[in-house]
């Protein structure tokens, strides 16, 4: 039967089977390595196809979970203060709903995508296939897993892939690239373990009557945690006065501290002003296949952290914070398009206008409506197929040229047509042109927004301004113009090139004309959650 | 009976069907190629008049219908298209137009390798700018309002290895958007203002023509203006003209179909669509007359000191276009539909006349050109109809329309019949001074000039019976238009005192013209001999880029500039300082590791031994 | 008398000879033995308190099994370790040992 197949431990899996694979294989076929890590890429891909396909609206994506236990841990008794048991236990609980699917989707098509560009790596393919699978897996764990620490293993996994990738097949400057990489996002994680930690410690358990007392169940679940958070009686069946002072009550400064941590560890990923510079060095510095990952769907690994514990799990917090987050977000817009309107190099000129894309984000989660996340999730998932086809084009024309440098590159329209002509194209969406994706999750995010801080938006919109001003003094700085006598000799786009670019604009242009495709879906996935999320957070 | 109102989603989606094939084709496509442009537009035109006949047949009703784009919580944001007789008579203009267009393009092009290309693009332009016409609610006019500045973009950089046309591209591209800007945020506030979200034209005229109130005052004009403001972006009104005369670097046929008739007008129309807005502010409304009103004047007072043939005709867009505006600023948004039905014509004819003459001499100077009328004949004569009815000289086209708007002015503002009586003097000044400079006297340069052929002539014929024409729907004697337009039995009837003034006005430019550089009984350095300083200012357009320079793009620079040198030694800074004293208090312990392996577990050893001794310590203290 | 309290003091004996020998030979073999010696120690508490402990069970037996084969497998490790540096360097002294440091 259909239904009884583990099909996200399949998504899940695919990739870490075809490292292993790619282990075994001889180092110097590097056509063999691609061909695996592209088959192993193309079948979550499809698997996601399949699930996007058969998603059940109407059941909030409960047709597709898997739970098991997976550790688990008694815990010192103390029978003094009506404690029968405890038990800590951790659990691989994968789940679906409306938010996490579409970042599913977007993971899965940026990383097939992005194994076909691998065609520029020069040198190790057998470790780069395999670091480049592990990632795949650690990213599909983030989007997949409904256990905290789960999550937060597979946003670790992700980490460790990514620095050798940076480290070893970037440009000149990779390894203090991968080095701030690394400690960045090593501090969002120990802010991230610990803002888990708080929330599993005070809120993650589930209490029963049994007979020497209370039967205490801790977990990382995440449903747990959002049952207790959402309950304003969720210790009702306690009785403090047998239970005492367990230190079991998630006290407001508690909230708020786990709050601040689960946003400079997600702010830090986004990424927010002022903590963008990691980020610029990895768009520069690693190559554009990675690149294509990293800003394809790295970054909003922190989009949807945020909104998942911070907006669901914290929206009072979220609430009285508004302000200050739609205000980062306009900062992060405007500084982003200022500064990118001001870069000679274009994968510079591509960092900052992801600073600036990323600030429309935070201002859809910071509406807190409807339609504003549905904006934001949007803004992320066109935003991860812009980039990753922008990158794409990068990597072919550094190639080609062997340079991104603005004022050495000019009038490549003549030479290389369909490149110019994608890259124009990808341009268009990025600085969103209605028609193209980029403007529906715009459009939606600034509609949110508009609904509650209405001067803040108009500022913010100004970046669509700025947006035109930097892409077009790029993009037409690279295409048009005269051309240079030393690039008239270059060809275009292979077949190999060419066949993610089309499928990648393709999308572009699908989502731009009929958002419907993906918005219905995260429709039902959000209403069940969204209905408490107003209720809480005007309560 | 609505027949062909039901299939009017065809009309746009005829083009860009070409522009679909054409692209997905390539370089390929080859001259052949390009006739599937063509003939898309032609089934474009055919269904169009079949809609319009339906409507001018008096039975059909306003046909609409709409498909569901998205939803967000119970809020649906929907695309549709309507069909009224107002978006009727833009289907069959924008049509018509792009379609002689699109045949002319035929012969100008020819020459051009990427002939296909060109097409494909005027495709996706007719497309959209169809798209834009039959919107049904502002958003989706907003999705096909962008579409059709990319075109624009697109053509006018068409010819992408000259800097000029990328710098002016850009600029088309850039100025534009500050408009929309305006148009975007309107729409925010509408969609949050309005009961239901609702953003459909019927909705808005319901609520702000009928039950006035639900929305306050301060509201609605700013609603207004921030429409307005999109309007004066596309329709390049002062202060966001700059970018039009400039985009005259695009291949002419461009120039005819989107920067003279179709796109530019799109800002009447828009404000045209939403004129109930516009009614419920009369604060807005006395903004747009007195913008369109300054902008008819100023543009045509620069038109009289450019030498480049289309830069003219560009400035004398601007300035029509500023007619149109004051149509509408003092309420007659009949007067300014059909001034943007007869000047879509004329300023087409007299666009594709001027890639005529180019095409002929290779050079847009008119100061280069003269005595073309005996060598083309046809480009000739057809230019000067167009000219006799842009100056207003009865009875062709563009006397009726400015005399409707003329008269539309003096009933509300006199003062403003005052200045458009003055721009229509420049207006025929101007024209008289291109006419006859480029036409009569003798050859200025020794090129082989020649007449175009005929698939470049025949849409200039076609255009020039259009212009002598198409003004007799409506005249003083004749409301029939405007009648048909809003359904509005009541229009005003002209008086004959203006019909006069405003066609001596026009003679007397015309003449005045013949004077001064046909006949040469006035010296052409009259004026500039005595106030050089005018002719400058006026040659260098009131330096109003060079302002725009200084006053927004260098200081934008600057910031720039300024922010990244933060964000390099700040923002970074404090990260790598952070950085750096981390790895100082590390080298600092890396003396104790000597890499002695006994040393270390010595080191364990005593750790251990204090733990154990702090923890004992615990217990007995 | 306490069986356990004796088992721990030889435990705990031998254990301190061990890391003794740890921290003062200079002969990297009799490092390994010293070694060998603190996990016979470990061993030894393991066997103790399986028979004396408060919930007496097999498992602490079976346990010392275990660490004996680890035990081994380190020894063969430690020793082949060593047979490749003396290959290098002609010397099993400890003190000449600073490969850690680089």
């Amino acid at each position: 039967m259909i239904e009884n197949i583990p099909i996200l431990s399949f998504i899940l899996l695919a990739p870490l089977v075809g490292a292993l694979l790619v282990l075994l294989l001889p180092k110097q076929r590097s056509g063999w390595l691609r061909i695996t890590a592209l088959v192993f890429s193309l079948i979550p891909l499809a698997l996601c196809l399949w699930l996007f396909a058969s998603y059940q609206p109407g059941a909030g994506g409960t047709a597709f979970t898997e739970h098991y236990t997976w550790l688990s841990i008694p815990l010192n008794k103390d029978a003094s203060q009506g404690i029968a048991s405890m038990l800590l236990h951790f659990d691989y609980h994968l789940a679906v709903d409306g938010i996490s699917l579409p970042m599913l989707l977007l993971t899965s098509i940026v990383s097939s995508m992005a194994a076909m560009a691998s065609v520029h790596i020069r040198k190790r393919w057998k470790m780069y296939y395999v670091l480049f699978l592990l990632l795949e897996t650690g990213m599909y764990g983030v989007f997949l897993a409904r256990d905290l620490i789960l999550f937060f293993i597979f946003f670790e996994i992700t980490l460790i892939p990514m620095f050798f990738l940076i480290g070893i097949w970037g440009y000149f400057g990779r390894e203090k690239a991968a080095n701030r990489f690394l400690v960045y996002n090593g501090l969002g994680s120990a802010a991230m373990l610990l803002a888990f930690l708080i929330l599993i410690a005070t809120a993650g358990f589930t209490a029963a009557q049994a007979a020497g007392g209370y039967q205490l169940d801790f977990s990382g679940s995440y449903d747990v945690l959002l049952k207790n958070l959402s309950d304003p009686n969720a210790y009702a069946n306690l009785d403090p006065a047998k239970t005492g002072d367990l230190g079991l009550h998630l006290s407001n400064n508690l909230k708020w501290g786990a709050f601040v941590l689960l946003l400079i560890a997600f702010g830090i990923k986004i990424p927010i002003f002022p903590f963008h510079t990691w980020m610029l060095r990895v768009h520069k510095e690693a190559p554009p296949s990675i690149v294509m990952i990293h800003s394809g769907v790295l970054l909003k690994m922190g989009v949807y952290g945020l909104i998942r514990f911070g907006a669901f799990l914290l929206p009072a917090q979220l609430h009285s914070w508004s302000t200050v987050l739609a205000v980062l977000g306009v900062i992060n817009i405007l500084y982003g398009a200022i500064l990118a309107c001001v870069q000679k190099e274009f994968k510079l000129v591509l960092a900052y206008s992801s600073v600036s894309h990323m600030g429309i984000v935070l201002l859809g989660i910071a509406s807190l409506n409807e339609i504003g996340l549905q904006g934001a999730i949007y803004q992320s998932v066109s935003h991860g197929l812009i980039s990753a086809l922008l990158f794409l084009i990068v990597g072919s024309l550094y190639e080609r040229t062997g340079t991104t440098e603005l004022d050495d590159l000019g009038g490549l329209a003549k030479s290389v047509p369909f490149l110019s002509g994608i890259l124009l194209t990808a341009g268009l969406a990025s600085l969103g042109l209605p028609g193209l994706s980029g403007f529906v999750g715009e459009f939606l995010s600034f509609l949110g927004l508009f609904g509650s801080m209405k001067w803040l938006t108009a500022v913010g919109v100004l970046g669509i301004l700025f947006a035109a001003v930097y892409v077009l003094r790029s993009v037409l700085g690279i295409t048009f113009g005269p051309i240079q006598d030393r690039l008239t000799e270059i060809k275009d786009a292979r077949f190999v090139e060419a066949v993610p670019m089309i499928a990648l604009t393709a999308l572009i242009i699908l989502l731009g004309v009929y958002p419907s495709i993906l918005t219905d879906l995260m429709q039902h996935g959000f209403t069940g959650l969204l209905e408490q999320f107003t209720q809480r957070a005007g309560g | 009976m609505t027949v062909f109102a039901e299939y009017a989603w065809l009309v746009p989606v005829f083009p860009v069907a070409a522009f679909a094939v054409l692209i997905a084709m390539g370089r390929g496509a080859g001259r052949p190629g390009a006739w599937i442009g063509t003939l898309a537009t032609l089934l474009s035109l055919i269904l169009s008049l079949c809609i319009a006949g339906e409507r001018i047949s008096g039975k059909a009703e306003d046909y609409s219908a709409h498909y569901h784009w998205l939803q967000v919580g119970n809020i649906s944001l929907s695309a549709g298209y309507e069909v009224t007789n107002l978006t009727s008579l833009m289907l069959v203009i924008v049509t018509l137009v792009s379609f002689l267009v699109n045949l002319y393009s035929q012969g100008y092009m020819r020459d051009d390798d990427r002939m296909p290309t060109f097409f494909a693009y005027m495709g996706l332009f007719t497309g959209s700018m169809l798209g834009l016409v039959l919107a049904d609610n502002l958003l989706t006019m907003y999705i096909f309002w962008e579409l059709v500045g990319v075109c624009s973009f697109l053509l006018v950089g068409f010819w992408f290895h000259k800097p000029e046309a990328k710098a002016a591209a850009k600029k088309a591209f850039i100025v534009t958007r500050i408009g929309d800007l305006g148009l975007l945020i309107a729409i925010l506030l509408l969609f949050w203002y309005m009961p239901n979200h609702a953003l459909d034209f019927s909705t808005l005229h319901n609520v702000f023509a009928t039950q006035s109130g639900v929305i306050a005052t301060g509201i609605t004009t700013w609603i207004a203006l921030l429409i307005f403001l999109g309007a004066v972006g596309k329709s390049g009104q002062f202060p966001l003209h700059v970018w039009l005369p400039d985009a005259m670097e695009g291949p002419t046929p461009i120039s005819a179909l989107i920067h003279a008739a179709t796109m530019v007008a799109a800002g009447v129309f828009l404000v045209a669509r939403t004129f109930d807005i516009f009614q419920a502010s009369p604060a807005a409304m006395h903004t747009v007359a007195i913008i369109g009103a300054f902008t008819a004047i100023f543009a045509a007072t620069i038109g009289l000191a450019q030498n480049d043939i289309k830069r003219i005709l560009a400035y004398s867009t601007i300035s029509q276009l500023g007619y149109m505006m004051l149509a509408l600023g003092v309420g007659s948004m009949p007067a300014a539909m059909f001034h943007l039905f007869t000047h879509a014509f004329f300023k087409a004819l007299l666009f594709l006349g001027a890639g005529s003459i180019i095409h002929g001499v290779h050079t847009q100077d008119i100061r280069e050109m003269g005595g073309l009328g005996r060598k083309m004949k046809t480009t000739a004569w057809t230019f000067g109809i167009g000219a006799l009815a842009l100056s207003g000289i009865p009875p062709f086209a563009g006397f009726w329309s400015k005399d409707a708007i003329l008269t539309a002015a003096l009933d509300k503002q006199p003062i403003l019949f005052v200045v458009g009586a003055v721009a229509a003097f420049f207006t025929a000044l101007y024209m008289a001074r291109l006419f006859f400079l480029v036409f009569t006297g003798n050859p200025r340069n020794d090129s082989h000039a020649h007449e175009s052929p005929a698939v470049m002539t025949i849409p200039l014929v076609v255009l020039a019976v259009l212009a002598v024409v198409a003004g007799f729907v409506q005249t003083p004697f004749n409301g029939w238009f405007a009648e048909w337009l809003t359904g509005d039995k009541a229009v005003e009837h002209g008086s004959g005192l203006v019909m006069v003034v405003s066609a001596a006005i026009g003679l007397l430019g015309v003449y005045l013209g013949w004077l001064i550089y046909a006949k040469g009984a006035i010296r052409r350095d009259v004026v500039s001999s005595r106030m050089p300083g005018l002719v400058k200012l006026l040659e260098n357009k009131y330096y109003i880029d060079e302002l725009y320079h200084l006053l927004f793009v260098k200081p934008l620079y600057a910031l720039g500039k300024v922010l990244n040198a933060f964000d390099d030694y700040v923002v970074d800074g404090v990260v790598r300082l952070a950085g750096q004293s981390a790895t100082g208090l590390g080298r600092l312990n890396a003396r104790l590791q000597s890499g002695q392996v006994q040393a270390y577990t010595l080191t364990a050893l005593i750790g251990l031994v204090i733990l154990a001794l702090a923890i004992a310590g615990r217990r007995f203290w | 008398m306490n069986m356990l309290a004796s088992y721990l003091t030889l435990a705990a004996v031998l254990f301190c000879i061990g890391l003794y020998g740890v921290i003062t030979k200079r002969n990297a073999i009799i490092v390994l033995l010293s070694i060998e010696l603190m996990l016979n120690a470990v061993n030894l508490n393991l066997v103790a308190f399986s028979k004396y402990g408060v919930h007496p069970s097999l498992t602490g037996q079976i346990f010392s099994l275990f660490t004996m084969t680890v035990a081994a497998a380190e020894a063969a490790v430690g020793v082949a370790i060593l047979v490749a540096i003396y290959r290098n360097r002609a010397s099993v002294n400890v003190d000449e040992f600073d490969e850690l440091r680089r």
